[in-house]
């Protein structure tokens, strides 16, 4: 009854920097504005979750924020909380690396290659609809059970995200202004440093975006399926114990980390793609 | 001993066309019985250009008037080496154009700014290309803005410009770049009359000053008599040259005072009169 409240607030909150990056406020009282606004959703959600824990539902259902709150206290303070959080974040780091790293130059071949974009684009497309769960149990059985198979995992999510905006991006690279650049004689490296990478930019970011999410529930899937550690396995462990407190303060922990990466993406826009107006 | 020529006539500047170009001058362009092909949904090809034969001779200012359509911007663009013709050849400064020729700078008709750089990075760009040292660049950028009147838009993004501003910035990377031949394609088109008159004037001052050749493209036939020492008329299906005016009017010109000469309101006449509308 009341989580979805809790994810309801989450949306309302982060969608201005998901669904409109440019709609910045443009003054410092406008940003005391959202940042009020923005803990208000948050606060009114909290709300309406205790009160609800309080009268109508058993808090052995739907735990309460003040069981969470102190929950979370305990793991802090216990240094279980950074142990959990720093796994899985080190997990979607280094698989978000990778598919970064991979997805940029597969993306880049292809939009070079062509015909074999059109070639190889239904595998690609095969691959990127896979269910990932499905594939659980074999990055286990060829990656074991440690780092590296959680790794492969958000990689899986995260690769395809890059591929696709890479290409878009360099595809949507304005023709005119390469052969400007060539009717001057420059280089080819000169044009893609100078044209490329600048026009997919603003591709990457995006592709960033998408990705913290998709890297966070890689991490965590990675961590369901055998481990020890994080804060799926967590997650995972308070539920198998009927222990509601202990599932929400994991997937409060998660929230407050997806919505820190997030700010870390828009921190990087900021510096990266100067403001059109 | 061609350099040691042009430095002695550097500093004069004033000559008449004629008399500025030495005799044993080597033609800047030569194109012959160049055609140009696209391939079009029906199959066989759309002629777009149809056994153009052209010499552009070293420091001669040509304009080419021509209604939409005619194979202007693709004439530009295959003397710039950006694609290749269908048959015939391209010559610049001698040799067979393959690919962009050096010393050659192309203003397109759609002003092409990088939209993430600033007015100064865009104009600087053409800096970085001619390999002008990275100390000189800055003095440069500051002249050409204050040439351009653009010195107060310096650190602006092309989208905070107007669409005569960011053709002014468009100019002044052309301008940085100091190409020996100049293509220009329509590079006045969305100038207001006053400015259009100061770029009119100042391309003529760099022309004359430097040894410069430019081949203009325009729709506008008082302009093109203005600026020129020869206007080429073209005509469209299949994009063609139809005729040639060669303008004997007095050098250096002023681009507006020029324009109440009997002579140049003749020329303009006849060419009007030529081209179909009385
Ligand atoms: N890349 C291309 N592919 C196919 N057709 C083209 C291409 N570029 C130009 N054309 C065709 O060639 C013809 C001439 O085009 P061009 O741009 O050279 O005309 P123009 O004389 O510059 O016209 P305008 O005065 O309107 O700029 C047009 O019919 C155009 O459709
Ligand atoms: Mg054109």
């Amino acid at each position: 009854m009341t989580s979805p409240s809790i994810e309801t607030s989450a949306a309302i909150d982060t969608s201005p920097s998901i669904t409109d990056t440019r709609g910045r406020p443009a003054t410092r009282a406008g940003w005391f504005r959202l940042a009020a606004e923005r803990i208000a959703v948050v606060a009114a959600a909290i709300a309406v979750w205790e009160l609800a824990a309080r009268t109508v539902i058993d808090p052995f259902w739907i735990s309460s924020p003040s069981l969470v709150g102190v929950r979370l206290w305990q793991l802090a303070v216990s240094g279980d909380l950074l142990w959990h959080a720093q796994a899985t974040v080190w997990q979607a780091l280094l698989g978000s690396a990778l598919g970064l790293v991979c997805g940029v130059a597969i993306g880049a071949l292809l939009a070079r290659y062509s015909r074999v974009a059109a070639a190889v684009d239904p595998i690609l497309m095969g691959l990127y609809s896979l269910p990932r769960i499905a594939l659980a149990p074999l990055f286990i059985i060829w990656f074991g059970i440690g780092l590296l198979s959680k790794v492969m995992m958000v990689f899986s999510f995260v690769v395809f995200i890059f591929l696709l905006n890479t290409m878009q991006g360099l595809r949507a690279v304005d023709p005119d202004l390469v052969d400007l650049m060539r009717s001057m004689r420059a280089t080819p490296a000169f044009i893609a440093r100078r044209v490329q990478l600048p026009s997919i930019l603003p591709w990457l970011v995006t592709a960033a975006r998408i990705s913290v999410g998709l890297a966070l529930i890689g991490s965590v899937l990675g961590e369901l399926l055998g481990a020890n550690r994080g804060l799926g396995w967590y997650v995972e462990h308070a539920s198998g114990r009927l222990d509601t407190t202990g599932v929400f303060a994991g997937l409060v922990a998660l929230m407050v980390i997806a919505v820190a990466l997030n700010t870390l993406v828009d921190l990087a826009e900021r510096w990266l793609v100067p403001a059109r107006p | 001993m061609d350099q040691s020529v042009r430095s002695d006539e550097t500093g004069a500047a004033t000559g008449s066309a004629a008399g500025r170009r030495g005799p044993a001058a080597r033609p800047r362009v030569v194109l012959e019985g160049v055609g140009k092909e696209f391939p079009s949904s029906g199959g066989h090809g759309l002629t777009v250009l149809d056994d153009i034969d052209l010499v552009i001779e070293d420091r001669e200012f040509l304009s080419i008037v021509g209604p939409s359509g005619c194979g202007k911007s693709t004439l530009l663009r295959l003397i710039s080496g950006l694609m290749p013709p269908s048959r015939g050849r391209v010559l610049v400064d001698g040799a067979v154009v393959t690919g962009p020729p050096p010393d050659v700078g192309f203003m397109f008709q759609r002003d092409t700014l990088m939209p993430w750089a600033t007015v100064a990075q865009n104009i600087g760009l053409g800096l970085e290309l001619n390999g002008t040292p990275k100390g000189a660049h800055e003095a440069r950028i500051a002249e050409l803005l204050d040439l351009l009147g653009l010195a107060k838009f310096r650190d602006f993004l092309p989208a905070a410009l107007s669409g005569g501003m960011r053709q002014r910035v468009a100019l002044g990377r052309l301008l940085a770049y100091a190409p020996a031949l100049y293509l220009m394609d329509e590079p006045f088109g969305a100038l207001d009359a006053m400015t259009k008159m100061a770029m009119g004037r100042e391309l003529l001052r760099i022309w004359s000053r430097y040894d410069k050749s430019v081949v203009f493209v325009t729709h506008d036939i008082e302009e093109a008599v203005g600026l020129s020492d020869r206007v080429v008329v073209m005509a469209a299906h299949p994009g063609r040259i139809v005729s040639e005016y060669v303008i004997d009017l007095p050098r250096p010109r002023d681009f507006r005072a020029v324009r109440l000469l009997p002579e140049f309101r003749a020329l303009c006449e006849t060419i009007w009169r030529d081209i179909g509308v009385e």
